[in-house]
């Protein structure tokens, strides 16, 4: 459903940014994007989610409606001056955002008795709790995710990937997350990318074959994990000899 | 205004809780019975001395002196005229300052071409000290009211206008980002995302903007006028009489500081959900 062809956005002279990406997604897979930092994995999701415009190459979504990216950043990014359920109800039409719609996603990542508290009183994974809420409740088609998880703690981030896993098993929403956190992507992705050089082009890609919801630290995952290490430390060679 | 603070101050420290709660209410309480103590002892203290005729009564009356001169001028009518010509002169000039602050505002803090056009020429008129407009003033419009708004209403506009752009300027680029995504307007953006990111900082400019519009109608009274409190001021020292020249003085420090309770008020109303020391429960 996502489609993206020879696309290129760099900085400083070709030496940041990404380059020749294509990628196809289909609907209702997780994609993650893995790869050291500086490799414009960030960037990528700022082209797809249209905040930064000045790309080469073609983006084509089906069936577009109009609201069709979601995105959620490495911050929760809510804001202060609104309560939670304001917040969760952001993005919608003027028409529904005071009505009750929010409930629904309230519920959904499990902040229910939370409604009417501001911001400055949540922590930083109920924080990210409501991002998700906000991101999910325009019902977009793709959900980008910019390293949601990466600041919080390792047993909140435990969770939250158990959540959005949930969420995806009752929406099948099609997401793209980056992520430098291997077991992440590995527990919650269906295809990973990998991501090297500066600018950065795909280097592999893996795909992981197991029925989600995964054990974490199960045979296979760490099987494909000690793969990707191996891929992410092949030195120089690899950005310049990639097609 | 020394104590005041400092009574806020113990306040706020003893009672880290919402002050709603009845605990808070005692602690506030408490907090304005020790902020007074000192104050009380000082004027106990003027008084007596001032009984004892250890200060001379031509200089520096005593409280009592000044608090009957208050009396006798609400007795006969006039204290009511100068306290309401002077507040609809701050109001009517600090509306006018605010409003203009805000329009200009935020044309320079949200277009960078206004901003490149505009502000150095802001920031020059700034520079003048704001008593040097008197003169010029008077020269354009005469002795009446359209001057002495004229010079506070530019009082008040330079701290709103400051802190406006500032506050527009200052909105996270990360909030802005998320409202892009959403795909607003760039007027619904200027709405629900950079207007109320800005409102801390429009509300500080606000509370210094009055400041200033007090210390402004003193200036516009005391080049002449035939009502208000500056004009006691002058009155007083024309007639050596020192009790109405601090009654005067105490009258602008009780609106002052009214007034700007108000603003506070409101601030605390408007942003109970900054996440700051006075906001903690």
């Amino acid at each position: 459903m996502l489609n993206v062809n020879r696309l290129k956005r760099t900085f400083n002279h070709d030496t940041a940014g990404f380059q020749d990406i294509n990628l196809s997604v289909k609907e209702g897979e997780i994609i993650g994007i893995l790869g050291t930092s500086g490799c414009g994995k960030s960037t990528l999701l700022r082209v797809l989610s249209g905040l930064d415009k000045q790309y080469e190459g073609t983006i084509s979504i089906e069936n577009g409606s109009n609201n069709q990216i979601g995105m959620m950043f490495q911050e929760p990014r809510l804001l202060p001056w609104l309560s939670v359920k304001k917040n969760i109800s952001f993005g919608l039409e003027k028409e529904k955002r005071n009505t009750d719609k929010y409930k629904t996603y309230l519920d959904l990542v499990g902040l229910t008795d939370f409604e009417n508290h501001y911001p400055k009183d949540l922590s930083g994974g109920m924080a990210q709790r409501t991002a998700i809420a906000r991101a999910l409740i325009t019902e977009p088609e793709i959900l980008l995710l910019d390293e949601p998880f990466s600041a919080l703690d390792a047993f909140t981030k435990m969770q939250l990937q158990d959540l959005l896993l949930s969420i995806w098993q009752k929406k099948k929403t099609t997401m793209i997350l980056v992520t430098h956190d291997i077991d992440e992507a590995l527990y919650l992705c269906d295809r990973i990318f990998i991501l090297k050089g500066q600018p950065g082009e795909v280097y592999s890609e893996v795909s992981v074959e197991k029925q989600k919801p995964r054990t974490r630290g199960d045979a296979y995952l760490s099987k494909q994990k000690a793969h990707i290490l191996n891929l992410l430390n092949v030195e120089k060679k690899a950005a310049g000899e990639q097609k | 205004m020394i104590s005041e603070t400092h009574k806020w101050k113990v306040a706020q420290r003893a009672s880290p809780q919402k002050l709603s709660s009845s605990k808070g209410i005692f602690q506030l309480g408490r907090g304005i019975l020790i902020g007074s103590i000192l104050p009380i002892i000082l004027l106990v203290g003027w008084e007596i001395a001032a009984r004892m005729g250890l200060l001379a009564a031509h200089l520096l009356p005593a409280p009592t002196i000044i608090l009957e001169k208050i009396i006798s001028m609400y007795q006969d009518g006039s204290l009511f005229g100068h306290i309401s010509i002077t507040l609809t002169r701050v109001f009517l000039g600090f509306a006018i300052g605010t409003v203009a602050a805000v329009v200009i505002g935020a044309i320079v803090g949200y277009a960078k071409t206004a901003e490149r056009l505009l502000d150095p020429l802001f920031q020059a008129i700034r520079s003048i000290p704001s008593l040097a407009w008197v003169p010029l003033f008077i020269l354009w419009m005469g002795i009446g009211e359209p001057s002495k708004i004229s010079l506070i209403a530019v009082g008040v506009f330079f701290p709103v206008y400051l802190n406006i752009v500032a506050g527009i300027q200052g909105v996270d680029r990360k909030l802005i980002e998320v409202g892009r995504i959403y795909q607003l307007t760039p007027y619904q953006l200027t709405k629900r995302i950079i207007l109320p990111a800005a409102l801390p900082s429009f509300i500080t400019g606000m509370r210094s903007g009055l400041g200033l519009g007090w210390m402004f109608v003193v200036a516009a009274e005391l080049m002449g006028a035939s009502e208000g409190l500056g004009y006691l001021l002058v009155v007083g020292q024309n007639t050596y009489s020192p009790d109405t020249v601090i009654a005067s003085i105490l009258l602008f420090a009780i609106l002052g500081k009214i007034t700007d309770a108000v603003l506070k008020w409101i601030e605390r109303r408007s942003l109970k959900w900054q996440d700051s020391i006075t906001n903690q429960g």
